[in-house]
């Protein structure tokens, strides 16, 4: 019982801390939300006096002592008042709610495909150690792990979508789309969502091939292992049920902390396809410092984060009894 | 920024396609084309453009941006309109400026309908100013230097409107030609307007209505509305529809008008299937020199000597590859109606630049936003100004970081580029002449350390001139008195290539003052 209570102190420090930092690093950046001077090429921007800015302030509350807008921050946060976004106009937490659905699934599904792709590869280089099959998976996964997200997500939006046509180019969902059934709704979004998903996957598929390769190839020296092929056992029943089982602990890791890097590589995958998701949106708020916006989102991606951690946790004692 | 470094690797990769595999995108695009000019005549017209998230077009709520606040004026009708000349006629069909300059009456016209069927009537338009200077809109053109100058609005008969302003202006004319006019019957129990998001609640008076927006996904559509009291509605539905890459959604017929870069104008150029618009060049880069942390820049002959020792033409070419064109040193750029070609030109020489400079050496720090462009510029700015003996050391921010650098007046040498070079000539008194006190200063436009009382004076004259041929002369002699001066040196205007299939839609025309054809109403309208 002690220790379930030293866990939520410890995690709602963590938090306070978070909240903390998510108020003081958008006020640390240097610039301001209501002034622009200059403007991407052929774009205008709508400048505004002194006197606008210092209203404009006013209305947000931006006005006041920094120590006082954190008092009412933390007010605010207590109430579940995220506060309203300066550049686009509407309640953080409706735009923020509106946008979690694509991030998350996004998320998710590349982290189940590039994580089962990248596992099983991983499982099988490990198995045909130092062999031809071994050395081209290697090297390929090392360097597919390298390239950035979005030279991945342009190459396939150039080469799927635009040359070949399979996929559309960009957003979440056909505009305007009235559709028929719920079937219609889904296959159009599976349609859209397919290729940043695949990006992300074959982002995170080298990371879950050399951390499977490796927790399999430790695992593949042990006794039990030489024990299971002199019974004769099958391929296959040894690789996943002897070794995986017992190399699945660091993966499991992985997979929770991957979801943290997920995150980040949303951003750029999301930016590159006008994915309606949270990188998109939290790439413009930093851009305009959107101060309650970004507070809003590096508020909720911790959270993710701090959920997965603790999720994770949990896994691990689960899968591992030794430790506790 | 990101941005730019996606496309141009986009750019890259079109490239080297369209190189390897003209024929098979050649065929597909053979297939949409036929596919658009098929429809019927009574089928209605629909016009995808680029969309995006720009805001909801409420004149509350849209972002501070050109495509925000074009979107808002789909919906929004104002008294006056920008033609491809100048100020047009528009809710006011007739309006006339006391001789003092202080009384400005407009006569509305008189068959006007709110998009829920409504007349508008003066009352609405008394409505909207004083509504607006309670609560201001987005773009606020009710203020001049952060105050207002509207004095009384009076009500002559229902179609008739009286203003009076505190102070003669010639820009006032702009000023409130240019307000929207929103409907009382819908705003004047609205205490917080940023807080309306209702579709519902967006009545204006113009070609459009807003049928759908969602902000996630960027998309807006909007329906011609069909009791417009002006000219005809030419599109009947215009729909704006997130892009990744302008040019593959282009060729895939997924929208109808793009901007193309220079280098693939060949494509279109030649090709009676496409049409090409030249944009004015109302956007452009400008260097900023601030006297007071670096007082060797207040010597004319440096300025002159740095203005001799930049090539204009090399920035073209290799900077914005041939689309632009060089500014001009008094700085309403060539595009402007009242431009005026006799200015003090500085032409690229090394040696008089030397000459000028009399062998001094001199170190300067020059600050820029973390954009390819710009890191080009600031390269071939450090070659050349080396040769003349000037080390620049160049320094990178982000673009909001080097916007406030700017505005707290820290930094030696700054590379700006912004839009709205084309507007009414008082920009000229808003770049050169605008005087604040340190404590309180708005300082965008300030150049620290530099006031010329000649200029002022001119500045604040042709304020308040109304004759528009006297404060035209005004504009072009202050034009020269600048260019002799160049406290601060623009260094080029960027022209934007226009590109949309004729045969589907050919009504795209640029204004007078902006560059941008789908931001106009005029565009949309029958002419």
């Amino acid at each position: 019982m002690n220790m379930i209570y030293k866990k939520i102190v410890k995690l709602l420090l963590t938090f306070f801390v978070i909240i903390t930092l998510n108020f003081s690093l958008p006020r640390l950046m240097p610039g301001d939300p209501f002034y622009f001077l200059s403007s991407e090429q052929g774009d205008i921007a709508i400048t505004y006096s002194e006197e606008e800015i210092q209203r404009q302030k006013a209305y947000y509350g931006l006005d006041k002592p920094i120590l006082v807008q954190y008092g009412n921050y933390l007010i605010n946060l207590g109430r579940g008042d995220l506060g309203y976004s300066i550049y686009f106009g509407n309640d953080v937490w409706t735009i923020i709610k509106n946008r979690i659905p694509w991030s998350v699934s996004l998320v998710l599904l590349s982290i189940i495909l590039g994580g089962l792709i990248g596992i099983l590869l991983g499982c099988l280089s490990a198995w045909q150690r130092q062999r031809t099959l071994d050395k081209i998976l290697y090297s390929t996964m090392v360097f597919v792990s390298e390239i950035p997200p979005f030279l991945i997500g342009i190459l396939f939006l150039f080469t799927l979508a635009a040359q070949q046509g399979l996929f559309p180019l960009s957003g979440g969902m056909t505009p305007f789309a009235d559709y028929a059934s719920w079937t219609d709704r889904i296959l159009d979004l599976v349609h859209h969502g397919f290729l940043p998903a695949l990006t992300l996957s074959v982002v995170q598929m080298g990371g879950f091939f050399l951390i499977a390769r490796n927790s399999m190839i430790s695992v593949m020296n042990k006794d039990y292992i030489t024990t299971a092929k002199a019974k004769g056992l099958g391929t296959w029943r040894i690789l996943f049920r002897h070794a995986l089982s017992n190399a699945a602990l660091p993966i499991v890791t992985r997979v929770f902390s991957s979801l943290g890097q997920a995150v980040g590589g949303t951003i750029l995958v999301e930016n590159v396809y006008k994915y309606p998701g949270l990188g998109l949106l939290m790439r413009q708020a930093v851009l305009v410092r959107d101060y309650p916006l970004v507070q809003g989102i590096f508020l909720t991606v911790t959270l993710f984060v701090l959920i997965m951690n603790t999720a994770a946790d949990i896994m691990y004692k689960k899968l591992d009894p030794r430790i506790n | 920024m990101k941005k730019s470094g996606i496309s141009k690797l986009l750019l890259l990769f079109i490239l080297t396609a369209i190189i390897i595999n003209i024929t098979g995108c050649g065929s597909r695009r053979d297939q949409n084309t036929a596919g658009n000019v098929d429809h019927e005549k009574d089928s209605p017209l629909i016009i995808r453009l680029e969309g995006g998230d720009w805001g909801l077009p409420s004149p509350f709520a849209h972002y501070s941006r050109g495509p925000g606040m074009a979107k808002m004026r789909l919906i929004y009708d104002s008294l006056l309109e920008k033609g491809e000349e100048g100020l047009i006629p528009w809710l006011a069909k007739e309006w006339s400026i006391s001789p003092d300059g202080k009384e400005y009456a407009f006569v509305l016209n008189s068959q006007v309908k709110w998009h829920d069927g409504k007349m508008l009537t003066a009352e609405d338009v008394k409505f909207s100013f004083e509504y607006f200077l309670k609560h201001p809109p987005v773009s606020n053109s009710l203020l001049i230097d952060g105050k207002p100058f509207i004095e009384k609005i009076e009500i002559v008969d229902e179609h008739q409107i009286k203003i009076a302003v505190t102070e003669p202006n010639a820009t006032v004319l702009d000023r409130l030609g240019i307000v929207r006019i929103i409907p009382k019957h819908i705003w004047e129990n609205v205490d917080n307007p940023k807080k309306v998001r209702d579709l519902d609640k967006l009545v204006g008076c113009g070609p459009y209505k807003l049928t759908h927006y969602n902000q996630e996904q960027g998309t807006y559509r909007y329906q011609a509305f069909e009791d417009y009291w002006g000219p005809k509605p030419l599109i009947d539905i215009i729909e704006f529809v997130p892009v990744s890459d302008p040019v593959l959604a282009f060729e895939n017929g997924e929208i109808d008008l793009i901007k193309v870069p220079q280098d693939l104008m060949d494509r279109y150029k030649g090709n009676e299937k496409y049409k090409v618009l030249k944009s004015p060049a109302f956007w452009g880069y400008k260097l900023m020199f601030n006297m007071e942390k670096k007082p060797e820049l207040s010597d004319i002959n440096v300025r002159k000597a740095i203005a001799h020792a930049i090539d204009i033409d090399e920035l073209i070419e290799k900077v914005a590859r041939g689309a632009a064109v060089p500014a001009s040193p008094g700085y309403l750029p060539i595009d402007h109606i009242w431009y005026n070609p006799d200015v003090t030109k500085y032409e690229f020489d090394i040696e008089k630049a030397k000459e000028l400079l009399n062998n001094r050496t001199l170190d300067l720090t020059l600050l820029i936003a973390d954009d390819q462009r710009e890191a080009r510029i600031a390269e071939l700015l450090k070659i050349n100004l080396a040769k003349a003996g000037i080390n620049l050391t160049v320094q990178t921010a982000d673009m909001k970081t080097r916007d406030s650098m700017v505005k707290e007046q820290n930094y030696e040498l700054a590379l700006i580029g912004h839009g709205g070079w084309g507007q009414d000539a008082d920009i000229l008194r808003e770049n050169y002449a605008v005087s604040v006190a340190k404590d309180n200063s708005p300082a965008s436009n300030v150049i620290p350390g530099y006031s010329n009382p000649i200029i002022n004076e001119l500045c604040k004259k042709q304020l308040t001139e109304l004759d528009e041929e006297s404060r035209k002369s005004m504009i072009k002699e202050l034009q020269k008195l600048i260019s002799d001066e160049i406290p601060l040196l623009p260094l080029y205007n960027t022209v934007e290539y226009t590109v949309f299939r004729p045969e589907k839609y050919d009504g795209w025309v640029h204004v007078f003052d902006h560059h941008e054809v789908t931001h106009n109403k005029l565009s949309y309208l029958e002419r």
